[in-house]
């Protein structure tokens, strides 16, 4: 593992944080989906217990893969910075 | 580079290291399968639905009868690695990656289907503007994304690992693998951040992995059509999806290890194992379908029976009493005896399972179809030379995706066959200790 110069590259971080920040978008394009059909059937009084159902079970899970994700890049990124300090 | 020719995992680098004349023929085929069926959908576009097979009564074919197929293959990779690395089964090192890339491929490429079967593919954009969660197709979209996102990130974290090694080992790729390896240097934190991560997808894949099928499902049983209308459907689909996928995934470890020469990694015991798996879904696919046939029969209601006997006797029988085979017959035949159940057994047993999975999606959607309750001027479905060829395309697809992902990354995950032989021994070794109950002797030949 001795390509840390590289590595640290800012370049290529900043790649790494727009796919971070990309997934976020992507979820929270989900779930303001998600938001704007539970408006609407509330609105239409139409399924609204079936709509908040799916919705509460759907929101959380895109939440939690965008929060592993997330502690992912900041655990690797975490040690990182530590190991230059050591350096 | 030189010193990994000597690395003893250099066959799992190979693949990604050197390309033969081989590689590039099958690529340009399958480019070519891809290019044709491409053709066909740009001339549906231009023309319409008229040329397709489908008709006033029959507005389901070929492309939702893929659709189910693809999303159930998809189901058994991620399904499958997420429960053996749960159960900590030892024997997954050399399978998991190859399952989950199956997910990963099928799923993108099942969920493009329903968009094929629109003439006018910008209306799928009505779904977020005008969408409305009381209708199982838009269950069938927030559950297919979301399986996607949870499949794919689950592939992606335990790959990374390897792809630092790729990052550190070789020359090729090097600012697309260091971009990819978001830094990964093989620390005891990295580990514990990366294992604690797969934890949690492992245990959200699964129930999601289910719940997906079982919505796929919804868009049949919801309905009141006879043939569709069933409580058994979520499961009888779930089962139906890990069976056709663990089918997909021996195919795939047959046509990989003969292709890498992977024989040393992928060894007669995988094979054994997976299969048991297969032979044990296929009982459990019969029993369902079994259940499925005998509660319509007994209820003896008119449109149900006109169903079932076109299914069983009329001109859907030949599909029908081919699934049962296919799907049956010649797995319990050849994967109970040990003469038959060789790799190459298993690997015609599971091609035609594929098939015969195939099938089964076909006898569900298109016959309830043909039968209508309303007085239609009946046209059986012939699927058109635009149908067939994306079928095609859809096939091509995958196999171009697995073969470029074989290009790019380890079809086989390099750390954890590492991890197998460094910390699997011990920890197998302290597992099967905590198992047993312990032996004190209290004197003489007493134990307790």
């Amino acid at each position: 593992m001795n390509n840390r110069k590289k590595m640290e590259s800012p370049w290529i971080y900043a790649m790494q944080l727009s796919s971070v920040i990309l997934m976020w978008v992507f979820v929270t394009g989900i779930i303001t989906w998600i938001f704007n059909l539970l408006r609407l059937s509330i609105y239409l009084k139409d399924a609204q217990n079936a709509t908040l159902g799916i919705s509460l079970v759907v929101i959380p899970v895109f939440i939690l893969l965008a929060s592993v994700l997330t502690y992912v890049f900041i655990g690797m990124h975490k040690k990182t910075d530590e190991q230059q300090k050591n350096i | 580079m030189d010193d990994l020719r000597h690395d003893k995992d250099y066959t799992l680098y190979k693949p990604i290291l050197e390309t033969d004349k081989r590689f590039y023929i099958i690529l340009l085929i399958l480019l070519g399968v891809v290019a044709w069926a491409g053709y066909m959908y740009f001339r549906q576009l231009q023309t319409g639905l008229g040329v397709t097979g489908l008709n006033r009564a029959i507005s389901w074919g070929f492309y939702i009868i893929n659709f189910v197929f693809f999303i159930g293959i998809s189901h058994a990779g991620t399904l499958i690695s997420a429960i053996l690395r749960l159960s900590q089964a030892e024997w997954r090192r050399p399978i998991t990656r190859m399952a989950e890339v199956i997910t990963a491929i099928v799923l993108l490429i099942g969920a493009v289907h329903p968009i094929l079967d629109l003439g006018r593919p910008d209306r799928i954009l009505n779904v977020f503007y005008y969408g409305r969660l009381q209708s199982p197709l838009l269950w069938d979209v927030t559950a297919i994304s979301m399986y996607f996102t949870a499949s794919t990130v689950y592939l992606y974290v335990p790959l990374i690992p390897d792809i630092a090694l790729l990052r550190d080992r070789t020359h090729k790729f090097k600012w697309f693998y260091n971009f990819c390896s978001w830094g990964y240097q093989g620390t005891e934190h990295h580990k514990k951040v990366l294992g604690k991560a797969m934890t949690i997808l492992m245990v959200i894949v699964i129930p999601v992995a289910v719940s997906v099928h079982t919505v796929i499902s919804f868009i049949f049983s919801m309905t009141i059509q006879p043939g569709w209308h069933s409580t058994i459907f979520g499961p009888y689909f779930v089962v139906g999806a890990i069976f056709s996928g663990t089918a997909t995934l021996l195919v795939v470890m047959i046509a990989f290890r003969k292709m890498y020469h992977f024989e040393n990694y992928l060894k007669e015991i995988h094979f054994q194992y997976l299969s048991l798996l297969l032979l044990i879904f296929s009982i459990f696919w019969a029993y369902f379908t079994f259940s499925e046939f005998i509660t319509g029969i007994y209820g003896n209601e008119p449109m149900e029976m006109n169903i079932i006997r076109y299914k069983l006797f009329g001109d859907y029988a030949p599909f029908f009493w081919g699934m049962v085979i296919l799907n049956f017959v010649i797995p319990i035949i050849v994967l109970s005896f040990k003469k038959l159940k060789t790799i190459k057994g298993i690997f015609l047993t599971s091609c035609g399972v594929i098939i015969g999975m195939w099938l089964e999606r076909l006898i569900i959607v298109v016959p309830s179809l043909t039968n209508p309750r309303l007085p239609y001027e009946i046209i059986p479905y012939v699927p058109s030379l635009t149908e067939c060829a994306l079928f095609m395309g859809g096939i091509s697809l995958f196999c171009l995706g697995f073969l470029i992902f074989s290009k790019l990354f380890p079809l086989i995950s390099i750390w954890e066959l590492e991890e197998g032989r460094t910390e699997g021994l011990q920890e197998a070794k302290a597992r099967l200790d905590s198992y047993l109950p312990n032996v004190v002797i209290t004197g003489g030949n007493h134990y307790e």
